[in-house]
């Protein structure tokens, strides 16, 4: 596999908190694919996904994202990089203080911004907010704390995608969600993946939803990746660390069903 | 062995205490240099500045005017109440003057900007941390200390200035009331008091007094808010931190003006 067929390329990835999280942790994902990250809670599938973007600087090992290297190409590297990948938060994390339409101008990098009439700016953020199915009419104008969680998660995909960017990093995108809700949010996914044609990273705990949707899979365990291939291949798995993480997920999976009805 | 470690423990200690203080001084460092770096190039949201004066300036006005007319009013009785009859009553004037202007006004609304504006930058900034909202900022390419710190501070050095001056005037006209109705002092011989041991250089002192604070005051509580970790109860404890953080770095910067401006 070429350089160029590569999105983003983990290699040997080190982090330790107060214990161990990642050790020596390597991954390709290749240019357009859906990619999902499974594993227990702690095993440092964030932890992982935020050394994309220097978020987290690892202890040892390096990213490169689109042949960019994140931590020995320097701050131009990294601010090109930033550029490339739009990063959907866990809670959106959108800025308190600012609009619905502040927050997502926010994801326009600053050069483009400057380069950009008023009435440009607007269409693109009226278009990426119309993409994730919210109403620009009525959401425009609010402020974060006006919107229910779903709304949020929304405007928070939409300041990831406003700068078209070539590859999107989803941080558990339906944690927190009711079912009906996370359903909505991974056909999202599914259809912005398709229609931007950006390569997809998504660290989750949906097992089912992420299977359905993704090219290939990975699972990390005990501080390295226990599993990366195929969705049939992760289902058909025989390791019994792989087995245990499917039965569970499913269970977990059962009984919100449960809950929900 | 054991008087090793009756030694080595508090080593131990004393090491880590200053471990603690050399981060902090260390990023704090960086955090003015970037601060300043924006500044020059004028890399500032002017936007978020002008949010910044009308929060830390205007709404600190009401608590600030109230603070300095109790504290001129309290400074001209009491010193009316020590004047005796050997001092004469004009005096008083340049008591409360001088008391007011070098040391009440900008230490009280020093203060007062800790618990209103301070605890308030250092909250707002850890909930950014634990939600996300700072590695938002930086991953949209864009430096929270540009957006976030430098209006901040700037504001604080144009805001703290004009509180204080604003403070002086109200101490000294509620303590010329005071030192009227409670000694029968009028307003010329208060005048006439105060005018007699002035020094232009106490105005000064003052502004000097004031700069500094405005600069401490955000600059310690961008920097603890910041290095919040840990959720809620984390922007809890960290804001109590900031709090006596800048309330004990006004004091002792406080403590060190006289020995080196009023020699």
């Amino acid at each position: 596999m070429t350089g160029n067929d590569l999105a983003i390329r983990y290699r040997a990835i080190h982090k330790a908190f107060d214990h161990p999280v990642l050790q020596g942790v390597s991954l390709d994902i290749r240019t357009g694919e859906m990619f999902a990250l499974f594993g227990p809670s702690g095993t440092g599938k964030s932890v992982l996904l935020k050394t994309t973007l220097g978020l987290i600087t690892p202890d040892r090992g390096d990213v490169e994202v689109a042949g960019h290297s994140v931590y020995f190409g320097g701050d131009g590297s990294l601010d090109q990089v930033r550029q490339l990948v739009g990063y959907v938060f866990q809670n959106a994390a959108l800025f308190d203080s600012m609009s619905v339409y502040r927050n997502v101008e926010m994801g326009l990098p600053e050069e483009r911004l400057r380069s950009m009439e008023k009435r440009e700016i607007a269409r693109a953020i009226w278009e990426a907010v119309d993409l994730v199915n919210l109403e620009p009419k009525a959401v425009l104008s609010k402020l974060p704390a006006e919107l229910s969680g779903g709304m949020r998660k929304r405007v928070g995909i939409a300041r990831a995608i406003v700068g078209r960017p070539s590859i999107l990093l989803w941080d558990e995108p339906t944690t927190g969600l009711d079912p009906v809700n996370t359903a909505a949010v991974e056909r999202l996914i599914k259809r912005l993946s398709e229609e931007l044609q950006v390569t997809s990273m998504i660290v989750t705990h949906d097992v089912e939803g992420a299977l359905l949707m993704c090219d290939r899979v990975a699972m990390l365990e005990g501080g390295g990746v226990r599993f990366c291939g195929s969705p049939e291949e992760f289902e058909a798995s025989d390791d019994p660390v792989v087995k245990a993480f499917v039965d569970r997920a499913a269970a977990e999976a059962a009984l919100d069903v449960v809950e929900m009805s | 062995m054991q008087n090793d470690a009756f030694f080595i423990k508090p080593v131990r200690a004393i090491g880590r205490w200053w471990e603690a203080w050399a981060e902090h001084a260390g990023q704090i460092g960086l955090l003015v240099w970037a601060t300043g770096v924006s500044l020059v190039r004028m890399r500032i949201s002017m936007r978020e500045f002008v949010r910044q004066l009308y929060v830390m300036g205007a709404q600190s006005i009401p608590i600030v005017f109230v603070t300095a007319i109790l504290s001129g009013i309290v400074t001209s009785q009491q010193g009316g109440y020590q004047i005796t009859s050997t001092i004469p009553i004009y005096v008083l004037g340049s008591v409360t003057v001088t008391s007011i202007v070098l040391e009440l006004a900008p230490v009280l609304t020093a203060i007062v900007l800790v618990g209103r504006v301070g605890a308030r930058i250092t909250a707002e900034l850890g909930t950014m941390v634990v939600s996300e909202q700072i590695d938002a900022y930086h991953s949209l390419g864009r430096d929270p200390l540009v957006v976030l710190a430098a209006p901040r501070i700037l504001a604080g050095l144009v805001v703290m200035p004009a509180l204080v001056g604003f403070s002086n005037a109200a101490g000294i006209g509620s303590g010329m009331v005071a030192a009227n109705l409670s000694v029968g002092l009028s307003a010329e011989t208060f005048l006439y008091g105060a005018r007699l041991f002035w020094h232009s250089w106490d105005l000064f002192y003052s502004f000097m007094k004031s700069v500094a604070f405005g600069f401490a005051i955000p600059v310690i509580a961008i920097h603890m808010g910041l290095r919040t970790s840990g959720g809620a109860a984390g922007v809890g404890s960290t804001t109590t931190a900031s709090v006596m953080f800048q309330t004990l770095t006004v004091l002792i910067l406080d403590a060190l003006f006289p020995p080196l401006f009023l020699q």
